[in-house]
């Protein structure tokens, strides 16, 4: 992770910051207002991922979004400790990790799915996750590791017919010919939309997976 | 019924995984899948990128939960932490 810095999960640590600034601020705007700003910028987009990480520490979700909510409070009472410029991520993991630590996985400990020692080997990509018996092409792990925002996107993007259908096959899990009578098309034209949709998903991701780093070859046919 | 080679087992992933086949046609295709490599990667790419995908939709309550925690943080803000 290379992040050395530990962010006092402690809080109530601003007394000399805001006694510094309150000084020389008589013209500037609310301090508290443009933390705020800055946080909602910077943290905020990085939520949904942090709860995709949360849910691989706790075992069901409303633990994992109370998890990530007191992670991010956490943050936002220590974000003068965040030095602009390094690793955000790397720093919102590590109160997510202490958080979870401190009491959180204590209380939940029965329900925890997995270490928070896997996460950090999950986090650099060496932990056999869901894709354990999966040739690890580099596709299918930049896939896995896109956050749910970025898929969201990419299907929002689809036409809305073959989201309709992808929609409902992969993750409601209707049969081709509930589909067909929902959407008023045959079955052979909801299997045809639906093996579109997935392609065009993947190359849309592979895209926005290439514009993260990953090296996704560019093209497999 | 269909000989299921490579190019046909391919061209089913999406049914099968999506229980479409007869279970004979799906007997066929599970009896490709284990001797061929190729194949396998296939459908072990499909079944992760519908998990993918299905995950994603779980996480749309990240909205929500973003609402929730900045309403948090205001209050915080308002009462002088």
């Amino acid at each position: 992770m290379g992040a050395t810095f530990s962010p006092s999960i402690g809080g109530g640590f601003m007394g000399g910051v805001s006694l510094k600034s309150s000084a020389m601020t008589s013209k500037k705007a609310d301090p508290q207002a443009q933390k705020m700003r800055e946080f909602e910028e910077q943290a905020m987009p990085l939520m949904p991922m942090m709860l995709a990480i949360a849910k691989r520490i706790v075992a069901n979700s409303e633990d994992a979004e109370d998890l990530v909510q007191e992670t991010y409070i956490k943050a936002f009472k220590s974000w003068h400790q965040f030095q602009q410029g390094s690793n955000l991520k790397a720093w919102l993991i590590t109160i997510l990790r202490n958080t979870s630590k401190n009491g959180f996985e204590k209380a939940n400990r029965d329900k925890t799915r997995g270490s928070i020692d896997e996460l950090e080997e999950w986090q650099v990509g060496t932990a056999e996750s869901l894709t354990s018996r999966i040739t690890r092409s580099a596709e299918a792990e930049a896939l896995d590791n896109l956050p749910a925002e970025t898929v969201l996107k990419a299907l929002d993007a689809l036409p809305e017919d073959f989201r309709e259908v992808l929609l409902q096959a992969v993750v409601v899990g209707l049969s081709y010919k509930e589909i067909a009578t929902a959407t008023g098309v045959n079955p052979i034209t909801v299997g045809t939309r639906l093996s579109r949709a997935k392609e065009a998903l993947r190359v849309t991701l592979a895209d926005y997976a290439r514009e993260e780093g990953y090296s996704v070859p560019e093209d497999k046919e | 019924m269909t000989e299921f080679d490579c190019q046909e087992t391919k061209r089913h992933v999406h049914e099968f995984l999506q229980a479409e086949l007869t279970e004979a046609e799906m007997d066929e295709i599970t009896a490709h899948l284990a001797n061929c490599d190729s194949c396998e990667a296939d459908y072990d790419f499909e079944t992760l990128f519908n998990d993918v995908i299905k995950r994603s939709c779980d996480e749309v309550p990240a909205q929500e939960l973003s609402e929730r925690i900045l309403g948090k943080i205001r209050q915080t803000l308002a009462e002088g932490h």
